[in-house]
């Protein structure tokens, strides 16, 4: 498997060693820093990924990251999503500024779902969830994907705020 | 039923979603342990239902939701729930901030700072410690990619220590999380 499981992820982006006071901090809420790694693998590298390839998941995170120009997230899913066999417009994904060239197809609308509901969540209404329905997307992957966006922008909070910790 | 409700209020909301919830009488057993359903404990709420389509993320995110918002020792339970008011008003979570301004009023007694949040949201002018605590959750929130470093600091001089910072930083975070699902996925209804 290529998301490994054994690396916390949030203390490689940090690039947080074994003397770091962060590292220290994290670990005394241990359960809590637990779980974020194992919503991660559930999000990222979940047993079945049914609809959701695992290169597309780390595209979809990767460009995530660039929205919200969170360098450090930005560059480890950059690298997931080619060790997780990424190519083309897969991989063209992670770009913010590129667009699919079928306008109407399934993902088209995931990705200006994705754009919305990282950026402006507040602005998203039942039409949205309509428009996912309308391009094939079933009950489930409607919560597989809100699930992904959820927990990216989760990490994306998370680190920004940890690196307030470690650099002031 | 009443229509759905689009702005900010502290009474009483049902959640209803866009999305087909499982069936308790059709759930798969990966969904039942999922939603810790026994035999003693079986109502579950619409939304658990809804993110119960997807077990294996559901599985990880409630223990570590109740982890974020109830563990012990560090930052006060007022002060995650004031948090998750921040975030939940920047996103414009109505289900959320009500659920838990009326959390915060239950825990702190001073239903006066839930008041001058739903009176004038984001620019609500608070004591000192709370000013500290809502203004960084909304800073968080609404801009992680450019966090105020002033926030911060405001942070520390109110006293926080590093422990407590690291609680409010997840509690925001958590619903970054939270607010996403809930607000997208569904909306509340005023119960009648």
């Amino acid at each position: 498997m290529t998301t490994e499981t054994t690396v916390d992820v949030i203390d490689k982006v940090l690039g947080l060693g074994p003397s770091s006071p962060l590292l220290a901090l994290r670990e005394q809420r241990a359960k809590l820093k637990h779980l974020t790694q194992t919503s991660y693998v559930a999000a990222l590298h979940p047993t079945d990924p049914r609809n959701f390839s695992y290169a597309e998941r780390a595209t979809l995170a990767a460009r995530m990251a660039a929205l919200w120009t969170s360098q450090e997230l930005l560059a480890h899913y950059r690298e997931l999503a080619t060790a997780e066999g990424a190519t083309g417009d897969v991989l063209s994904i992670a770009d913010p500024a590129w667009k699919p060239e079928d306008e109407a197809s399934r993902l088209t609308v995931i990705l200006r779902h994705i754009d919305l509901v990282t950026k402006n969540p507040k602005a998203a209404t039942r039409e949205n969830i309509e428009k996912l329905y309308a391009a094939g997307l079933d009950d489930r992957d409607i919560v597989t994907l809100a699930g992904i966006i959820a927990f990216v922008n989760y990490q994306v909070l998370v680190v920004a705020g940890l690196k307030m910790l470690r650099d002031n | 039923m009443s229509d759905a409700v689009h702005e900010f209020t502290l009474d009483a909301l049902e959640w209803q979603p866009y999305v087909k919830p499982v069936d308790l009488q059709t759930a798969t057993p990966e969904q039942l342990d999922a939603l810790k359903v026994t035999p003693s404990n079986t109502k579950v709420s619409a939304y658990v239902l809804v993110l119960a389509q997807e077990t294996e993320m559901l599985a990880e995110r409630s223990p570590l939701f109740n982890d974020i918002m109830y563990s012990d020792g560090g930052l006060s339970r007022g002060g995650r729930e004031l948090g998750a008011l921040a975030a939940s008003f920047v996103n414009h979570c109505i289900y959320c901030a009500q659920v838990h301004a009326n959390r915060f009023i239950q825990l702190e007694k001073r239903r006066e700072v839930v008041e001058e949040i739903y009176q004038n949201g984001l620019d609500a002018d608070l004591g000192e410690y709370d000013q500290a605590l809502f203004n960084f959750g909304v800073d968080l929130t609404a801009h992680p990619d450019n966090v105020g470093v002033y926030q911060f600091y405001h942070l520390r001089e109110t006293g926080l220590s590093d422990l407590e910072i690291l609680d409010l930083i997840h509690s925001v975070a958590i619903f970054g999380w939270a607010n996403r699902l809930m607000h997208t996925l569904g909306e509340p209804h005023r119960k009648d």
